[in-house]
């Protein structure tokens, strides 16, 4: 195969993996939050923060494969 | 005050040192060019007087909050800050370019003499930093030395954000050359929505001032956030008064409330001192992103050019409050992974490098994840303005317009959203980058864990 034609397939679903995880890690951050909220309501502030904080790092995997497309974007010709 | 005398003592000797190397540098060079000689003296002294209004403007301001805050007769202070700020863009901008348009001087011996204060103050910050110099010794011996690496870092900030983007911008011209034009084109592979400066070029094709403002936009439109988000602070903060208006309690508000988020991370001792630079990147990150809402405005963070200096200060920031308050030492120690067992000596050749590389993919991650999501969230819109402008054209104004006015305006409220969350993370995340460099109590958090135990 050549390789402009695999970049061109490989980098999209590389990007769309690479979203299916941090989907994953962001679903279970929110999940186990909203259940903490739903049971001690009154830690709502500090746990929202957290929660973000935690949202950021999660999404920052994806960010890592949309900068390697990046890097290889212009190799696509 | 304290605190302006230690300030004001090495941004002076950096000035002092920058104008003796100047100095130095030209008299080397004047017998043989001395045009190039005279450019550096000229680049020197356009920065010395940049530095030298932008401490009146900072003396100014922080006077103003520290001694009158509460006074409503104290008003002179305040008429010399717009006269100050205009006289520096005269006379400091309206020089630079004079000079950069002068073909006279060369290019790179004014990029020197511009450079020069700054490096020297960038050093001198380091070496107060990494405690070295027979003076700082002496100081921190009196105790004073917290306030005067705070002072000279703002300052340096203060002025590494203003005077990078015009200089940026010229490099940038520089190096592209007419070329430039048609890789501005190829680059921006996804449409963006026009805004007033593309409309303001496209109607005068041929003019250089537009031309060049069109083809720095982002500078342009970072350069307006800023102004608003700085307008909006001296309106609110004008007339303090004990009991506040409606605007003054407004703007408060949002100022109390993000120091508290922040200052839940960081804690009480530390909020006080980094909440200058946490609380700007936040509202001028949120200034920038809302903005872009605004049509014919364009935020300027869509580009990564802004995000990457945005994360690139607060990397700079965290790296060196940790060697300022862990020591050289003690930094490489952190860098290590704090081996203090065999187990973590023998780890120690794949910990450096993980952590190395750690704390250099965090810029990375800030600058991409913020202008990832505004440029995802302005592309959704473009593509959904695209689609209505073809359906118009197809003649089915009236199937189009409804649903895809209705549809555009839910994703404009969703780009609201992601404003403000998004400015809320790169300053969240800032803050957390910080807090992992500070020294923490681990009393007092062993304290609050047993009280919420014995709660239990």
């Amino acid at each position: 195969m050549l390789f402009p034609a695999a970049l061109g397939i490989g980098l999209p679903l590389g990007i769309g993996f690479a979203a299916i995880g941090s989907g994953i890690g962001i679903g279970l951050l929110g999940k186990g939050a909203m259940e903490a909220m739903g049971r001690q309501p009154e830690i709502l502030p500090k746990l929202q923060v957290a929660m973000i904080i935690g949202f950021g790092f999660a999404e920052a995997l994806t960010i890592y494969a949309f900068v390697t497309m990046f890097f290889l974007q212009g190799r696509i010709g | 005050m304290q605190q302006s005398l230690p300030n004001r003592d090495v941004l002076d000797r950096a000035l002092r040192t920058s104008w003796i190397v100047a100095v130095a540098l030209a008299a080397a060079l004047a017998p043989a060019r001395p045009w190039d000689a005279a450019a550096i003296l000229a680049g020197q002294l356009i920065a010395f007087l940049h530095f030298i209004f932008l401490r009146k403007i900072v003396k100014l301001f922080t006077e103003k909050r520290g001694a009158g805050a509460l006074e409503v007769a104290d008003r002179s202070g305040f008429a010399a800050l717009p006269f100050l700020i205009t006289a520096k863009v005269l006379v400091v901008y309206g020089g630079m370019f004079a000079l950069l348009a002068s073909r006279r001087f060369g290019y790179a011996p004014l990029c020197v003499g511009f450079a020069l204060p700054f490096l020297t103050l960038f050093l001198k910050s380091i070496m107060l930093a990494f405690g070295a110099g027979p003076a700082s010794l002496m100081r921190r011996a009196k105790g004073g030395i917290g306030s005067v690496g705070r002072a000279a870092l703002l300052v340096a900030m203060l002025a590494a954000i203003s005077s990078s983007a015009p200089g940026r911008a010229v490099a940038q011209e520089h190096a592209a050359g007419t070329h430039a034009a048609a890789e501005h084109a190829k680059e921006s592979g996804a449409a963006e929505l026009p805004n007033w400066l593309v409309i303001l070029h496209d109607f005068n094709p041929g003019n250089p001032v537009i031309s060049w403002l069109e083809k720095n936009q982002v500078i342009v439109f970072a350069w307006i956030a800023g102004l608003l988000f700085l307008f909006v602070s001296w309106l609110a903060m004008r007339n303090p008064k004990m009991v506040p208006g409606p605007f003054q309690n407004a703007v408060e508000w949002m100022v109390e409330s993000m120091e508290s988020v922040a200052g839940d991370l960081l804690g009480e001792k530390h909020i006080q001192r980094h909440f200058p630079i946490i609380g700007a990147l936040f509202f001028y990150i949120l200034t920038i992103n809302m903005l872009g809402i605004i049509p014919g405005m364009k935020s300027a963070t869509s580009s990564l050019d802004l995000t990457l200096a945005l994360a690139l200060i607060t990397f700079l920031y965290v790296q060196f409050w940790g060697i300022r308050n862990l020591g050289i030492l003690g930094y490489i120690d952190h860098l290590a992974g704090q081996p203090r067992d065999v187990t973590g000596w023998i780890m120690l050749p794949v910990m450096l490098p993980v952590h190395v590389l750690g704390e250099l993919a965090k810029p990375v991650s800030l600058s991409c994840r913020l202008f990832g999501n505004i440029f995802g969230e302005d592309t959704l819109i473009v593509v959904f303005v695209g689609a209505t402008a073809l359906l118009l054209k197809a003649g089915l104004s009236l199937l189009a317009v409804p649903p895809m006015a209705g549809i555009t305006a839910l994703f404009m409220m969703l780009q609201t959203l992601t404003s403000i969350v998004q400015a809320l993370i790169f300053s969240l995340l800032a803050t957390v980058y910080l807090y992992m460099m500070l020294p923490h109590e681990e009393h007092g958090h062993e304290e609050s864990h047993a009280e919420a135990q014995a709660t239990h």
